[in-house]
């Protein structure tokens, strides 16, 4: 058995050594205008998602500004809400019965 | 080392006549190197530009000029690995899946009977890959450039950065895989003999 196993290891070898032996392919005339046009096109593909981002970026600070600036200016609407909504309908309202104040009763007439 | 540290050092700055020089000084090795590992020498060609493609876009990242060597095998190793990946043509072979003619070419290369022409080693490669199906894309490169290209294990553990122990165990693993294919393969042609 193992006998068996040495001569497979010796055929193995053999084979591999063949292997090593075996021409490598030579590169072709085209093989450095070829990687040249591949690393230009990588290039090219990189530089315009660089620009892409670029463009994304200054897009989004822009709308992060204007953003900030919108939120910072105060608005005409905004005494709305510093009051309760019972104060703000007591002032729109003004003509209308004070439901909220406390209730005043005359008893000077109820005894004529 | 094929070429100078300073040529490499400008190749890093971006000069393209000093990335020519290192490209013309290891492309030969690099076609070798992935020609023994994928066995298809109609894409080796292009595994070689895609090498050379990820060392333009990466030199700049290599801290010095000494271990350009290892790290060029590095890239080397994974496209390789990705191109034999991707071919997704690893199907489990045996070596029963072999045909005759492949196992009869095993045994010649060992007598050395056969005369060396083209239809020789197209056949030596064929066998040479089918054995190598017996093991994953990652093992049969390894087992290339320890085998076939003759690296030493302290090259390899530069290469892969991995203890030399743990390479020992992984190259021992697979050679006893393709060895058990190879023994089979053995086998199944024995019938074939007696009849």
């Amino acid at each position: 058995m193992d006998a068996m196993r040495g001569s497979d290891e010796e055929r193995l070898d053999a084979l591999f050594l063949a292997f090593r032996d075996c021409p490598t392919p030579e590169p072709s005339v085209n093989f450095m205008p070829t990687l040249w046009a591949r690393i230009e096109s990588r290039q090219r593909i990189a530089f315009s998602f660089r620009r892409l981002a670029g463009v994304f970026v200054t897009a989004a600070l822009a709308l992060s500004v204007a953003l900030g600036v919108y939120l910072a200016v105060p608005h005409s609407n905004q005494a709305y809400y510093s009051q309760t909504y019972i104060e703000a309908a007591a002032s729109s309202n003004v003509n209308t019965a004070d439901v909220v104040g406390p209730v005043l009763v005359d008893f000077s007439d109820s005894g004529r | 080392m094929l070429v100078d540290f300073e040529v490499i050092k400008r190749a890093q700055t971006g000069e393209s006549a000093a990335f020519n020089e290192v490209v013309l000084a290891y492309r030969k090795r690099v076609l070798g190197t992935i020609a023994r590992s994928i066995a298809r020498p109609e894409d080796v060609e292009d595994v070689a530009q895609e090498v050379f493609l990820r060392l333009y876009f990466s030199l700049e990242q290599l801290r010095t000029p000494e271990v350009f060597e290892p790290w060029l095998y590095r890239l080397t190793v994974n496209a390789a690995y990705d191109y034999l990946r991707k071919q997704r043509r690893r199907m489990e072979y045996r070596m029963s899946d072999l045909s005759e003619q492949q196992v009869i070419m095993a045994d010649a290369v060992a007598g050395g009977k056969i005369e060396r022409d083209v239809q020789y080693h197209k056949k030596i490669r064929e066998s040479v890959d089918s054995l190598l199906g017996a093991v994953s894309e990652a093992d049969r490169i390894l087992l290339m450039l320890k085998e076939v290209d003759g690296l030493s294990l302290k090259e390899l553990e530069k290469i892969y950065k991995v203890n030399e122990n743990a390479l020992k165990v992984r190259l021992f693993r697979a050679r006893q895989r393709v060895l058990k294919a190879f023994g089979g393969a053995g086998k199944a042609k024995k019938p074939e003999e007696a009849g």
